[in-house]
């Protein structure tokens, strides 16, 4: 697709967008702040790799359902890229946050699991998109209200499973099931931080461990919602 | 062309509707294709042997369609049903006449259960007559002649019994060893051909009738081996293929049952692909574009609002009715808050995220009411963004409606405001649990928290398993 390279500043952060429908790549580009630079665009699994992987972007906003390549989607892209990652090291700086229709729980945990840092859905403003992107690339995680429900749910925070130890994979601390709580409330991140009387950085490291054990943890929820997009 | 599976017509019919279905299949008129198939049986019988196959495997045109309440609910009264019953007392041949008596009856009743039993202008013996008295009277006139078999069969039995007894009369020797294994295995097999022909009714004593044919086969097929007087190896061979026949005819009705199941479930899996399609497609395309219209227009405006409440609908149609999966009652309250927030989207400029949490039980309206009075408040008062998180463990649910507006001061309500102080406040200490009214996210807006203790001794959906 096209790959001109717009918005020279040195400070903007280079973005991707990756999603089979025109005229929402034409509207999410029109939405997206200044501090934003689209870089390439592509519609497919093929297009996205190949623009990706030339581009080599800060950001790629990714579509969760992409047609093309073996029909994995946009984890499928989080897959080869990770594997081009090996030969080429600049891949390995490239983060991505997940846009979807869906709010189906394995579509949101098969592009976690494959290493977005985040999930959005799009009907997310332009400027909620560009805040986000914004975090991403300073290598935070971005948890929707829904996804941190989802999680709280998925790691039994609902049953009053917590973890004994930080280093537990497959169960919350009691910290973070209060951040995901508060995020699942619609609280930003200094809202969060500001009702539990901790820093912003605080609340942004539970928020990445938690982003971690998603990806990590052998939770039977997780695994089976990835077992069924053959993830594993 | 496109393939349409061929089916046997249900009105246009002389015997089965096989010419007809044939003739709808190819695309020909009926006629040629009635006296092709006539010639062909002339010519060797031919004819009659594709006939009889297709009789057996094609199905009743809208066979995966039937309204068998209807068909029942119209029965007609029986009128054969005294005829055959008279007729039966009559058989002069013992058992295995009395038998297709019973099925005759029941045959009659079958028949004019689907709605005609026109008499047949061949068919001149007495039974069949008086069987069928009421028919040039049906008001189904339009609908083509069929050959009442039952009393057919009777009235050459009684036919075939009459010119024994006067060729005994006349001093004509009758060899009843083996005009009585004949006869049983007559009635066999025409237990058999009955039931093939009755395929469409609900099944009705299936297993003795279909052990009566087998019975029936076999012992026609014993008495003939036993009575020969010289066993040779032709009779021998003559048995045992008549036994395998029997059985085979017998077993009949199975396979052809598992045969019509088989053509029911290949346009049913072809029905749910195609909707599994189309269920994409509109994925693929509306639900995106309707994201895109949310995106790009003003947060609260009426377009919006329109876009979400299709978005919302049709989420919903897909992710129900895509995979055939049943409504998602066990999320009773999580869907009851849903519901009332796409009602309140629809009346006000407001956008609720609603998100739920735990293990999915029943809850005590109390909470549930007073949270969709929050709902209304947030949705009246503030606008834009509501986020409405329900939490839910073994001994308590809480609910959490917080929006972003002006916010709202618990002690300087006005006396107006009958909502919060009634609705919810008041609502949530009768039913044992409590409200708290705090300022929203970054101070901005209000946060009304809502929590109930649970008894535990209400029921506990284990919808979701847990293998840790």
């Amino acid at each position: 697709m096209s790959d001109d390279v717009t918005g020279g500043q040195p400070q903007s952060i280079r973005v991707v967008i990756v999603d089979d429908h025109q005229i929402f790549r034409t509207g999410l580009r029109a939405e997206l702040g200044s501090q934003l630079a689209v870089v390439g665009e592509a519609a497919t699994v093929d297009e996205a790799t190949e623009v990706i992987s030339r581009a080599v972007p800060d950001v790629v906003l990714l579509d969760v359902h992409l047609p093309g390549g073996e029909g994995g989607g946009g984890a499928e892209v989080l897959r080869r890229i990770a594997a081009q990652a090996r030969s080429l090291p600049a891949l390995a700086s490239v983060r991505f946050l997940a846009l979807s229709v869906s709010d189906a729980a394995d579509d949101v945990v098969s592009v976690i699991r494959a290493g977005a840092r985040g999930y959005l859905t799009k009907a997310s403003s332009g400027a909620e998109v560009t805040a986000a992107v914004a975090r991403v690339q300073g290598g935070d995680a971005v948890f929707s209200p829904r996804l941190a429900g989802f999680v709280l749910d998925a790691f039994g925070a609902g049953l009053g499973e917590t973890a004994a130890t930080d280093d537990e994979l497959d169960r919350l601390s009691a910290r973070e099931q209060e951040v995901m709580r508060m995020i699942a409330r619609g609280y930003a991140y200094k809202d969060v931080a500001a009702e539990l009387f901790l820093s912003v950085k605080t609340v942004e490291t539970h928020v990445s461990n938690v982003l971690r054990k998603l990806q990590l943890s052998n939770r039977h929820e997780l695994t089976a919602w990835a077992l069924s997009r053959r993830l594993l | 062309m496109t393939a349409t599976p061929m089916t046997r017509s249900g009105d246009d019919r002389v015997i089965a509707g096989v010419c007809a279905g044939l003739a709808a299949h190819v695309g020909l008129p009926v006629l040629p294709v009635r006296v092709a198939m006539a010639v062909f049986a002339l010519l060797g019988g031919a004819g009659l042997l594709f006939y009889a196959w297709l009789w057996v495997l094609v199905p009743v045109a809208g066979d995966d369609q039937v309204a068998p309440m209807r068909r029942v609910l119209t029965r007609p009264a029986l009128p054969a049903a005294a005829a055959t019953a008279v007729s039966a007392p009559v058989s002069p041949l013992g058992v295995a006449k009395a038998e297709p008596a019973v099925a005759a009856q029941e045959f009659a009743d079958a028949r004019s259960a689907r709605g005609a039993v026109p008499p047949a202008a061949a068919a001149p013996t007495q039974t069949s007559r008086g069987g069928t008295p009421a028919a040039p009277t049906s008001p189904l006139v339009g609908r083509a002649m069929r050959w009442p078999i039952a009393e057919l069969l009777l009235g050459a039995c009684l036919l075939v019994a009459g010119l024994g007894l006067v060729l005994v009369q006349l001093g004509v020797q009758i060899r009843l060893d083996v005009v009585l294994p004949a006869m049983a295995v007559l009635a066999g097999v025409g237990l058999t051909w009955w039931q093939i022909a009755d395929r469409n009714r609900p099944d009705r004593a299936l297993l003795p009738r279909v052990l009566g044919a087998l019975a029936l086969v076999a012992v026609g097929v014993l008495m003939f081996f036993v009575t020969a007087r010289q066993p040779s190896a032709l009779t021998v061979v003559g048995a045992a293929v008549a036994v395998l026949a029997g059985v085979a005819l017998a077993l009949a009705p199975w396979a052809l049952r598992i045969n019509r199941e088989l053509i029911a479930e290949r346009s049913a899996r072809a029905r749910e692909a195609e909707r599994a399609e189309i269920a994409a497609h509109l994925h693929d395309s509306v639900l995106q574009t309707l994201a895109a219209i949310q995106q790009r227009s003003e947060p609260g405006s009426d377009i919006a609002r329109l876009a979400r409440g299709q978005e919302r609908d049709l989420r919903e149609w897909l992710f129900r009715t895509a995979d055939g999966a049943a409504p998602l009652d066990q999320e009773a309250l999580e869907a009851e808050l849903r519901a009332h927030a796409a009602a309140l989207e629809a009346a006000h400029p407001v956008r609720f995220e609603v998100v739920s949490v735990g293990a999915r039980r029943a809850v005590p309206e109390a909470i549930a009411a007073a949270a969709r009075e929050a709902m209304l408040n947030a949705a009246q008062h503030a606008g834009g963004e509501v986020t409405v998180y329900v939490e839910t463990t073994p001994d308590s649910v809480s609910i959490d409606v917080t929006d972003r507006g002006a916010g709202l001061d618990p002690a300087q309500l006005p006396e107006g405001r009958m909502g919060v102080r009634e609705s919810i406040v008041g609502r949530m200490q009768r039913a044992g649990g409590q409200a708290r009214i705090l300022p929203g996210p970054g101070g901005t807006g209000t946060a009304v928290r809502l929590t109930l203790p649970l008894s535990s001794q209400e029921p506990m959906d284990e919808e979701r398993g847990r293998d840790e």
